[in-house]
């Protein structure tokens, strides 16, 4: 071609001035996931994921060949690993969303068109979240080998892959908010862990720490079993088939009331998980019989999840200041929810991503009156 | 005024980034129909003028109206009809070039087979249909800064700003360039074009604007430049002979240092002294071998405004 002109334009261009909003976050949502998609990036974290919840996934199975719960453990371990992992991936695929895009020089680019700044990073939200929710994908092998094995009701497995895809986008959102606001990739991703380490290791260093500020001096009466003194031979252990009996005994001492502090575990990632989900009561032993004698019964043990439900639940109760021996006769079977603690945490962490959006709109909307100091529009 | 027919009009624009004045007090107007260039020594507030006319960056004073809209109050309204081509190449390297134009398309609200459409006119423009499906990252420099010209066509928009436009483009390039230009003006856009390159601008530009420490220093049309005192440079076999008639005729002329040929510089009021002279040498048959203008005519009004380059 030899001389360039301007195209002709038979039927004039037609232009809006606003876009409709869900097309644009469609626009801007296909843009991020093509380029994902033509990277190598992210199926290099997929193989590596792949590679290390089968390795834990196969430990996990050999580990608990004997025990009787053996699909809830492995389902639990999985969500619990997923989870995991996946809030050490979901910053990395989310935390340079914006400031990666403005030190490409792509950002101007896009705030030059009919593009909103809410558009905008509801697409690259979208994006991010799809983007780690492959991760839960790609997990489903194992989810689906350990509710083979059974033990797992449907409720408990599907209000746990929801809660799992709900907290990544949470993650997620935080990520995309900070990316806004931060003006460099690296600070931003780093500030993104921080936040994630905060929610889900921070939570437990504060509770454990404040226990200290919870500590009253009761009367405690507590209760146990233990062999009956002629049971014993004169070494000092149990016949065969000796009686068990309960002892009461009360004390005085220092004792946490965790029931008034529970509520800083709320907004753990792993807690929000785990206390959402409704765990299955069959399969464990009867309401308590005739005479429950602990060591009698088949045990059951929970899994990593249910572990984590079960102690934000004892936590929630505080101390039993009178346990008596009917009550340590149930202590073995799972505390009951009284109040459930995660519909807090995830307004918490709502509440937290979406200040974080909102601040990174109002620092995306152009014509920008201030700039953060040494960035550069283009 | 403008208001109606469209075009740029600024007045006493000025912008800081804390406590660097990037804008102080600019005075601009780009008629549509005209191609305006904006010229200026580096850091004197080009881009930032140029960010502020496309609705990236708020004035902290002054008044803008592009295309007769204010970009602060009504940005979309700006956006929509004006496309910015900024001096930094950013683009999305695992994208087609097609891709690239189609997803611009879509974020200016064009129908698929619009976008299409125009995005394939566009590669066909700017000569890269061969890349329409390559991935941006194996274009040049100069085939990405023609990608990214037409990616700020791709909405047809009313007002074009071209931030350094020319720079990485082989010879062929910007003389496509040029007539791509003069042919969007002629069909009434207005485009402004910011470039170091004073004599392709000289080809292209119908005025000018100089901005010279965020201040405009002056304005005016190619012909009002065309028609002001220049230099120009004589060569001739032998140089004395020019010398000694150049001295009987009292032209003062002064010995050209910054080439490597031995020349003198003339400044001459007029095209008709010009010609005056040269006709007058060749009669005293003083050999000459090069008869010409210094520089172009935005480039003598450029040195002549003194101003000090940072």
């Amino acid at each position: 071609m030899s001389t360039a002109t301007e195209p002709s334009t038979p039927h004039p261009v037609r232009v809006a001035t606003r876009l409709p909003f869900w097309s644009a976050v469609g626009t801007v949502f296909s843009l991020e996931m093509r380029q994902r998609l033509r990277g190598r990036g992210w199926y290099w974290m997929l193989g590596i994921w792949f590679v290390v919840i089968g390795f834990i996934f196969v430990l996990g199975t050999s580990l608990l060949g004997t025990t009787d719960n053996e699909g809830g453990i492995l389902f639990d371990l999985v969500v619990g690993f997923v989870l995991l992992f996946g809030l050490l991936v979901a910053p990395g695929l989310s935390a340079n969303a914006i400031n990666g895009d403005r030190a490409g020089g792509t950002l101007a680019i896009l705030q030059v068109t009919l593009l909103t700044p809410a558009e905008l990073l509801a697409g690259k939200w979208l994006a991010s979240w799809v983007g780690s929710l492959a991760f839960l994908v790609l997990s489903s092998p194992f989810i689906f080998w350990a509710l083979a094995l059974g033990g797992v009701n449907a409720q408990e497995a599907f209000v746990s892959l929801l809660m799992l895809a709900v907290e990544l986008g949470i993650v997620c959102a935080i990520g995309v908010g900070v990316s806004g606001i931060a003006n460099r990739p690296l600070f931003s991703i780093v500030s993104t862990y921080m936040l994630v380490a905060l929610l889900a290791i921070g939570t437990v260093i504060v509770f454990g720490l404040s226990t200290t500020l919870v500590m009253e001096e009761r009367t405690m009466t507590t209760s146990y079993y233990t062999y009956t003194e002629s049971s014993l031979d004169n070494m000092g252990a149990p016949e065969a088939g000796a009686e068990m009996e309960c002892v009461t005994q009360t004390s005085q001492g220092m004792i946490p009331h965790t029931e008034y502090i529970a509520w800083l575990l709320a907004a753990n990632p792993f807690v929000v998980v785990a206390d959402a989900v409704p765990y299955g009561t069959e399969g464990l032993p009867d309401e308590a019989g005739p005479d429950p004698v602990p060591g009698d019964g088949p045990y059951y043990t929970p899994g990593i999840m249910e572990s984590i439900s079960q102690g934000v639940r004892a936590a929630q109760a505080g101390p039993d200041l009178d346990q008596t021996c009917e009550e340590l006769a149930q202590s073995l079977r799972p505390l009951p929810q009284k109040a459930p603690i995660w519909p807090l945490g995830l307004g918490i962490q709502l509440v937290l991503a979406a200040g974080l959006l909102l601040v990174s709109r109002r620092r995306l909307t152009m014509p920008a009156k201030r700039l953060a100091q040494g960035t550069r529009i283009a | 005024m403008t208001d109606e027919f469209g075009g740029i009009v600024v007045e006493g624009v000025a912008r800081s980034f804390g406590s660097v004045q990037a804008v102080r007090d600019i005075d601009f107007e780009a008629p549509p129909g005209e191609v305006t260039a904006l010229i200026g020594p580096n850091g004197s507030g080009k881009t930032t003028l140029l960010l502020i006319l496309a609705s990236l960056l708020a004035p902290d004073l002054g008044t803008v109206r592009v295309a007769g809209f204010d970009p602060v109050s009504q940005p979309g309204e700006v956006r929509s009809r004006v496309g910015w081509m900024p001096d930094t190449l950013g683009m999305w390297e695992s994208l087609t070039a097609l891709e690239v134009l189609t997803t611009l398309g879509a974020l200016y609200g064009m129908s698929m087979a619009d976008r299409s459409r125009r995005a394939n006119e566009l590669l066909a423009a700017v000569n890269l249909t061969e890349f329409g499906r390559q991935p941006a990252r194996v274009l040049s420099r100069g085939q990405q800064q023609r990608l990214s010209l037409a990616r700020s066509l791709i909405h047809d928009p009313q007002v074009l700003l071209l931030d350094e436009p020319a720079s990485g483009l082989d010879p062929g390039s910007r003389v496509e360039l040029r007539s791509l230009l003069r042919s969007l003006a002629a069909e009434g856009k207005t485009v402004v074009v910011s470039s170091h390159v004073l004599s392709e601008l000289d080809e292209i530009a119908d005025r000018a604007v100089f901005v010279s420490r965020g201040q405009s220093v002056k304005s005016q049309t190619l012909d009002e430049a065309g028609s002001q005192v220049r230099r120009y440079y004589v060569q001739a076999q032998p140089m004395s002979a020019l010398a000694a008639a150049l001295e009987s005729y009292g032209v003062r002329f002064e010995t050209r240092g910054d080439s490597r040929r031995a020349e003198f510089l003339v400044q001459l009021g007029s095209t008709a002294e010009a010609a005056w002279l040269l006709r007058t040498l060749v009669m005293g048959d003083v050999v000459v071998t090069a008869f010409a203008p210094a520089g172009g005519a935005l480039e003598e009004t450029y040195m002549s405004l003194d101003t000090d380059r940072r």
